[in-house]
């Protein structure tokens, strides 16, 4: 087959071509000056490598088989492969000028050749023997493994392969430990800009993998100039947009976040200093709010994790015991349940003494407890005593606790025993104090004495007056037939609750004060006021009842209620069901149109001395007392009319309430009683629907 | 040739078919290392999140959600815009309303004439906010306050927009916040629900309640928010009955025990278990919930800063002050409903009689919290579900109109539990009709609640009909601004 074995001759011929080229651009590579066209060659390399790869494996492979046939094919993989390694290495070393550098580099490089080399031997000897072939397309295999695990870290970084097996330690900082440049802009650089600027890949001669090279700054000029955004080159590049050339990261690169552009252009501004801690930046700056939100202000805790068996024992329905947050170490304890609580139980706390950072023991009787265990619990920041009933003198327990920060004492009368105490407690940042019996004086006393510590001293409300809210009046029924019971009661109990039967206003000095029950005997409206010591007194609480009276032989009303408010016609008015204080409630009927025209017929000697209407008063639906009220007595021949009185107007918008329209009856005998209740016809000036007609809303009519 | 037919099916016998298939086993065997969750059951699936959670560290512990039920006008009380009183009357510019849906209430009127605030407003604290003359309190605790003026929301009537806000979607059967948190963090004292809720009713125009919004959806049912009543006795039936000891009880409940024990034995179903750790839970109530709602030891001056109505069992002050003793003592979430906000008309009367129920009490809650070194833990979150329209419904007059509902802009406020304090975020334009400015949409705040609580909205999810659900669905931004 002379055609095949020319064919061979060529490529044979050709690996010395690839062997003497490679020779020499290794060695010379740095002077070469390199045409655009052979360039594009270079940056073949990443696509062409692949090739030789798979072709030499394939024959170290088949050299190891004994089969003759398949040995055959392996010698002619190997001089194809051997041939694409002399491309592949020639492109690289092209590439190789184009802004690689370093240690990673040159070892890449000479392995390469060395592929080139033993691959070219390889084929040569072939026919040896066995020995030699096994021995060197082994080594060949591991130089080939080796050579491309130099060209990946190249260029998907170092450690590319291992780092998602690799424990990925994710570093726990604390917001007071943390540094801008370390743990905000860092991170940045080495997740999108390192990869292409470090040792061994200096695009644009620049390197961000240390200090120096960023101080270097590139080719085009300064990486950073603090405070300057316009000769950064760092600030100018991230800003381009995507399409330019020129902008990093560049374009199909995974891109820098809004977040990420922020915090590189705040941390130039700010100076891009290299060592400044962000607890060291004003707090109102964007850079600390940022760094704020990425940090804990958890602390950073070093201290040994207690045993799960032991938190989990610990833990009861009146005591929990926690992470504060998952995977820390530090403990915070809270009890709950007082009337649960054991004293003794805080003697269990011993086994995690060390980790204990927040202890919460609000509410437990603690008074005369010894709270000496407290001292052993070095790590302790928070305390939480609020009504305890902790004195003065247990106080003295927490100083050795030098981590203690905040310390709630709120609601325990410690008195001015506890100024000395406390004010030797200046590890506190924070204290709370609100109802302890502190007076004033005692107050700026440890507040002097603690003089950098933040005191909430709370709400007192001395000097604070206030109105009360309205007693609350309850009763069995509204109708009573000969009495009933009002009970008055205040949530207050100091209280005092005044109060008066015939619709006047209490008072808070010769008005009844209500002790016992009262019991009414007649038809009234009821008004109470509460009143104390340091508070203004209440509204008044108003109420009306009705004395159930006489039942009318029949009645009859000359126009029926207006619209939707006709109730159960003439009936409703003597039923004895009291409507609510909506007048939509079925029990009103209203008046507005016509007047309430009605006339009642009663039993021959049996006249009542008292009539009485109950109302309802909503100004802001329109409602008001009657204009006029007009009442006559008689029978079926003699009329008397009852002197008009003067009725009180509403003179503002009030609540929905009740009202009571009572006048006394003619002593004279009569069997038949009219009544016509005018609704107001102008509402006045000040109401909203100033000029319109009013209605009248009735309920009830109880003779009496 | 038909001989090695013959051995060639012979090759192909059970034994190299069993050896071959040993080989797939192996890659599916394989195969299932890399999903680890494929053979686990969900409920191990559920105790790896219960055992990851809280996702980081937390910056608040507990919530108290003051929710103003009906939508409390933005306009009349944080959003001040003194050109609605200038253009008193002017109908509003289509430009600004910018084809906004109207809702059934006003889709007849014929006209939309601005309307500004009856109350007059003034700036207080560091932040210079601007707060109505109808929160004199409030305005005290200015500088503790967070005060987002840019809300927004999907719904716009009440129904959706509550259900909206607090389950992440406006149909209702998914859970609510408080029982995601519940879900997601358990509760801290193993005596009391977690999630518990409290209603009070002001008198101006309300809009209903309904279990649904505190509703546990398709959590287990140990999720679901507990209503407290409005009685004296806010938890029914815990105390014993007339005559019975508390050794009665005991014994009473371990007799249970015993024979539910029996029965377990027999039938091996867990929910006995349960049933019986229910009995013990309630028995541990009947002393635990009588120690909170006692409020006979509250000092004069937690009167004062709550006001006298907070020892009036139902009303707004006094489940303020049983919020802050339920908090305390371990409760995750407490959920508050303050209906009667719904001012469709008559609004100035109606918001002076609702804004005296809240204003003395929230302020007092965040007082009081704040002296008891609590505030910090304690995340206070006041607001509605959506706002009011810039324009009259009804007959408009300076001192007598009313607004409708709107969801393009609305107020709320938080205080304490890592959130910054001091500031207003976010602005609308001129005539506090569009969002100009850190618009907030309600997914986003609730992204922002579980982030505080130390959880990462997006992980903290529950498979049920065959997808994984959240409380944020699929959107949801945390608000890093309004974090401490």
């Amino acid at each position: 087959m002379p055609k095949v074995s020319r064919i061979a001759a060529i490529l044979e011929n050709l690996l010395f071509f690839w062997l003497g080229l490679a020779l020499i651009l290794s060695v010379a590579g740095e002077s070469l000056s390199i045409p655009p066209i052979l360039q594009v060659l270079g940056r073949a390399h990443p696509l062409i490598l692949h090739f030789p790869i798979v072709l030499l494996l394939m024959a170290v492979v088949l050299l190891w088989v004994k089969d003759a046939k398949l040995r055959e094919l392996g010698t002619w993989t190997l001089l194809l492969g051997a041939n694409l390694t002399g491309l592949t290495v020639l492109a690289g070393l092209l590439l190789a000028n184009e802004d690689y550098d370093g240690d990673m580099l040159v070892w890449h490089q000479w392995l390469g050749v060395a592929s080139l080399g033993l691959a070219v031997l390889i084929y040569f000897y072939r026919n040896k023997s066995t020995q030699f072939v096994k021995f060197s397309t082994a080594s060949l295999a591991l130089v080939i493994t080796l050579t491309g695990h130099f060209g990946a870290d190249l260029t998907h970084g170092e450690n590319f392969l291992l780092a998602p097996i690799q424990s990925e330690e994710v570093e726990f900082v604390a917001l007071d430990d943390a540094e801008v440049f370390q743990h905000m802009v860092k991170p940045i650089l080495e997740a999108k800009c390192v990869a292409c600027h470090k040792e061994g890949k200096v695009k644009g001669e620049l390197r961000l993998d240390d200090l120096a090279g960023m101080q270097k700054g590139g080719k085009n000029g300064p990486f950073v100039v603090p405070g300057d955004l316009k000769e950064s080159l760092l600030i100018q590049r991230i800003h381009l947009p995507e399409e330019s050339k020129e902008h990093m990261p560049p374009k199909n690169k995974a891109q820098l976040t809004e977040e990420e552009l922020e915090i590189l252009q705040l941390w130039v501004e700010s100076g891009s200093s290299f060592d400044q801690k962000v607890a060291e930046l004003p707090k109102e700056t964007p850079l600390f709010q940022l760094a704020s939100n990425r940090f804990s202000n958890q602390k950073n805790y070093t201290f040994d994790a207690a045993s799960d068996s032991d938190i989990a024992d610990l833990n009861n329905f009146f005591r929990k015991v926690n992470p504060v947050f998952p995977g820390s170490p530090a403990l915070e304890v809270a009890y709950y349940g007082t009337s649960a609580f054991d004293p003794a139980s805080l003697k269990e706390l011993k086994s995690i003494k060390a980790q204990v950072v927040k202890l919460n023991l609000n509410r437990m009787p603690l008074e005369g407890v010894d709270l000496a265990f407290l001292r052993d619990f070095p790590h302790l920041e928070e305390l939480q005593l609020n009504f305890t009933g902790v004195q003065a003198s247990q106080l003295a327990n927490l100083e050795p606790l030098e981590s203690l920060r905040n310390l709630a004492l709120s609601g325990n009368q410690l008195g001015a025993d506890a100024v000395e105490a406390l004010g030797k407690l200046s590890q506190v940042k924070r204290l709370f104090l609100w109802n302890s019996g502190l007076d004033k004086e005692s107050q700026d006393r440890l507040q002097q004495a603690l003089s950098s510590a933040h005191i909430d001293f709370g709400f007192d409300g001395k000097g604070v007056i206030y109105p009360l809210n309205s007693p609350k009046v309850s009763y069995d029924k509204v109708f009573f037939q000969d009495s009933m019971e009002l009970i008055l009661s205040h949530p207050i109990r100091k209280a005092e609750i005044r109060y008066t039967l015939d619709g006047t206003e209490p008072d808070s000095l010769s008005s009844p004060i209500y002790t016992a029950p009262i019991w009414v005997k007649k038809t009234g409206e009821f008004r109470a006021k509460a009143f104390a010591a340091d508070w203004i007194g209440s509204l008044p609480t108003k109420d009306v009842f009705f004395k159930a009276g006489i039942v009318p032989q029949s009645y009859r009303l000359a126009h029926e209620g207006n619209g939707r408010y006709k109730a159960n016609g003439a009936s409703s008015l003597f039923d004895h069901e009291k409507g609510k204080t909506t007048h939509g409630s079925g029990n009103w009927l209203g008046f507005n149109e016509s007047p309430l025209e009605l006339e009642i017929f009663l039993e021959k000697n049996n006249s009542p001395k008292e009539i009485s209407i109950s109302i309802l008063l909503n100004e802001t639906a329109y409602i008001f007392p009657p204009e006029k009220v007009e009442i006559w007595t008689g029978n079926q021949q003699n009329w008397q009319k009852i002197p008009e009185t003067e009725s009180t107007q509403s003179t503002k918008i009030e609540e929905a309430r009740f009202g009571v329209l009572t006048f006394p009856l003619p002593e004279t005998g009569f069997d038949q009683v009219k009544i016509r209740l005018k609704p107001i016809s102008k509402l006045p000036s000040w109401h909203p629907g100033a000029g319109a007609k009013g209605w009248v809303f009735v309920d009830e009519i109880l003779l009496n | 040739m038909e001989k090695e037919i013959l051995e060639q099916g012979l090759n192909h016998n059970r034994r190299k078919f069993l050896s071959r298939l040993s080989l797939g086993i192996g890659s599916v065997a394989l195969g299932s290392l890399m999903i680890p969750d494929l053979f686990n059951g969900k409920q191990e699936a559920e105790d790896g999140l219960m055992r990851a959670l809280p996702h980081f560290a937390p910056k608040a512990k507990r919530i108290i959600y003051l929710f103003q039920n009906g939508a409390p006008s933005q306009l009349e009380t944080f959003d001040y815009k003194p050109l609605l009183t200038k253009n008193f009357g002017q109908e509003l510019p289509d430009s600004i309303r910018g084809g906004q849906r109207l809702t059934g209430m006003t889709a007849g009127q014929s006209s939309f004439p601005l309307v500004g605030s009856y109350f007059g407003f003034n700036q207080y604290g560091e932040s210079r906010a601007w707060i109505s003359s109808l929160f004199p309190h409030i305005s005290s605790v200015v500088d503790d306050l967070l005060i987002v003026k840019s809300m927004h929301t999907e719904a716009i009537n009440h129904d959706p927009a509550l259900t909206f806000f607090q389950t992440g979607a406006q149909v209702g059967n998914r859970p609510s916040m408080g029982s995601w948190l519940s879900y997601g963090l358990g509760s801290e004292n193993a005596n009391l629900p977690a999630f518990c809720v409290l209603l009070s009713r002001g008198k101006g125009n309300g809009q209903g309640v309904y279990s649904k919004l505190w509703s546990n959806g398709f959590l287990d049912a140990t999720h679901q928010g507990v209503q407290f009543s409005n009685s004296e006795d806010p938890v029914l039936y815990l105390s014993d009955p007339n005559g019975m000891t508390r050794d009665q009880r005991r014994k009473m409940i371990d007799q249970i025990a015993a024979m539910n024990d029996l029965s377990y034995r027999e039938f091996n179903d867990p929910q006995i278990t349960a049933k019986v750790q229910q009995y013990e839970m309630a028995y541990r109530m009947q002393t635990a919930v009588p120690e909170i709602t006692d409020t006979s030891k509250e000092p004069d001056s937690v009167v004062k800063l709550y006001g006298p109505d907070c020892l009036v069992p139902g009303t707004y002050a006094a489940n303020c002050l049983l919020a802050r003793k339920l908090s305390e003592n371990g409760v995750r979430f407490v959920q508050l409903y303050h209906q009667g906000w719904d001012a469709h008309d008559n609004l100035p009367n109606q918001m002076i009689g609702q804004a005296k129920d809240v204003d003395q009490a929230t302020a007092g809650l965040i007082t009081d919290l704040k002296q008891r070194g609590l505030l910090d833990e304690t995340l206070i979150i006041w607001g509605g579900e959506f706002g009011r329209t810039n324009y009259c419904q009804g007959k408009i007059m300076p001192e007598n109109y009313g607004r409708d509902h709107h969801p393009r802009a609305f107020s709320i406020f938080m205080a304490g539990g890592g959130v910054k304090s001091g500031m207003v975020y976010g602005e609308t334009d001129d005539f506090g009709y569009n969002i100009t400015e850190n618009p907030v949409h309600v997914h986003d705040f609730q992204a922002t609640v579980m982030h505080l609580m130390g959880i990462d909205h997006e992980k903290l999810t529950y498979k049920h009909l065959g997808r994984r659900y959240r409380l944020t669905d699929v959107h949801g931004k945390v608000v890093k601004d309004l974090i401490a």
